[in-house]
């Protein structure tokens, strides 16, 4: 059994990543010197060497695995597309409530809107000539009105109140 | 695949994104286009880095069936988190990163280790790797390649499987030592250390099958998916 590379001198340590770029013909200059007299006086250097190179040989041989099939980029694209969709489905959905809520209160808002308009084009200007008949301009009239009529307005309510508590004391 | 907009599954030629002058664009030219919306660009990115990514899933989770399913993910997570990435790094750098953690996610997530090859090989296989090492008689056919890989990466399976990775990304896939410490997240002179060390080990691993009188432990070779 041949004496494991790990095993050498604690000075051979320091030649390791250098031997590593020795083998990958990546050592130029001074350090390529320095790496070559060490392996001149050092056995267990130069057989580590010898059995890196090896190993490299055996695995350059072969050269990279296949790669994927010729429809792999489109599949990618695929899926990025599908997730895309996913993701602006879950955003909608998210946001779903709240839009309906949105939505609820904006035709509530119209339809008081609308009431609002009608009320004030119909039924407020067909009152509006009656008032003015029931209701002349007579001053002391409005602290004293008629009890047969109904009251026009919270105003007149409160008068009538006002009034109806004051004859009863 | 029929329901991909053009927008995405056209190819980027073809789409002359955005800046493109007719010179190849640089990486970090498709990822800014990319971070812009332009899903064209991203479409490149993947053709430019898909062979590579394909190899370091394939080298790390080993001959599994699912080496495509995890490279198609690898492309999906950059392509959801690219607007994030501040090209700091180079992109491949970022990629290969993406990659490897998304290896050890599924690796972690089936709570197996990859296949393990307890076998021997057969005195053919033993031969011809004999001839690659003593003769330098590389394999010359494709169907003899082939081969020659499936023993290599066998004896491979003996190794820590960091020794390994290491091996097979360096020699077999072609990355460089400076991509692996930056993917493994390694000192650069560790790598060259451990590469170095496991050249030797490969070695002895490879020795070991030829049992003294030139005998080979020849068995049938039955992988088996073992439990963490
Ligand atoms: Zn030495």
């Amino acid at each position: 059994m041949r004496q494991h590379p790990d095993f050498r001198s604690a000075a051979c340590a320091q030649f390791e990543a250098l031997l590593e770029d020795y083998v990958a013909a990546d050592l130029g200059g001074a350090r390529a010197k320095s790496v070559t007299e060490h392996l001149a006086g050092c056995a267990g250097c130069r057989e580590a060497l010898d059995e890196a190179a090896a190993g490299a040989r055996l695995l350059r041989a072969v050269g990279p695995a296949d790669g994927p099939g010729p429809a792999f980029n489109r599949t990618v694209m695929a899926r990025i597309y599908a997730a895309e969709q996913e993701r602006t489905a879950e955003r909608a959905t998210f946001w779903q409530p709240f839009v309906s809520l949105g939505w609820r209160f904006a035709a509530t808002a119209m339809l008081a809107l609308a009431i609002l308009i009608t009320y004030e084009a119909g039924w407020g200007r067909r009152l509006q000539p009656n008032l003015a008949v029931v209701r002349p301009s007579n001053v002391s009239d409005l602290f004293s009105p008629d009890p047969e009529r109904a009251p026009a307005n919270r105003d007149e309510v409160l008068m009538m109140l006002a009034e109806n508590n004051h004859g009863n004391n | 695949m029929s329901d991909v907009p053009k927008t995405m599954a056209a190819s980027a030629q073809t789409l002359a994104l955005p800046g493109n002058t007719g010179a190849k664009q640089e990486d970090w030219e498709l990822v800014r286009l990319c971070q812009s919306g332009t899903a064209a660009a991203f479409e490149e990115l993947v053709r430019r880095h898909q062979q590579r990514v394909f190899a370091l899933v394939g080298g790390i989770l080993r001959r599994s069936q699912d080496v495509e399913d995890v490279a198609q993910q690898v492309f999906l997570k950059a392509y959801l988190g690219i607007r994030r990435f501040d090209q700091r790094a180079a992109f491949s750098t970022w990629l290969y990163k993406i990659a490897v953690n998304e290896c050890w996610d599924y690796l972690r997530k089936r709570k197996v280790r990859p296949l393990v090859y307890e076998a021997d090989l057969s005195e053919e296989q033993v031969s011809q790797l004999d001839g690659i090492v003593s003769a330098h008689r590389p394999p010359e056919s494709p169907s003899q390649r082939a081969e020659a890989r499936q023993a290599i990466e066998r004896i491979l399976d003996t190794l820590p499987e960091q020794d390994r990775q290491l091996l097979l990304l360096k020699e077999m896939e072609g990355f460089s030592v400076q991509e692996l410490a930056e993917m493994l997240d390694l000192n650069v002179n560790t790598v060259k250390v451990r590469l170095f060390r496991a050249r030797g080990r490969i070695m002895q691993a490879f020795r070991r099958r030829v049992k003294p009188g030139g005998k080979t432990g020849a068995r049938p070779a039955t992988p088996t998916e073992r439990k963490r």
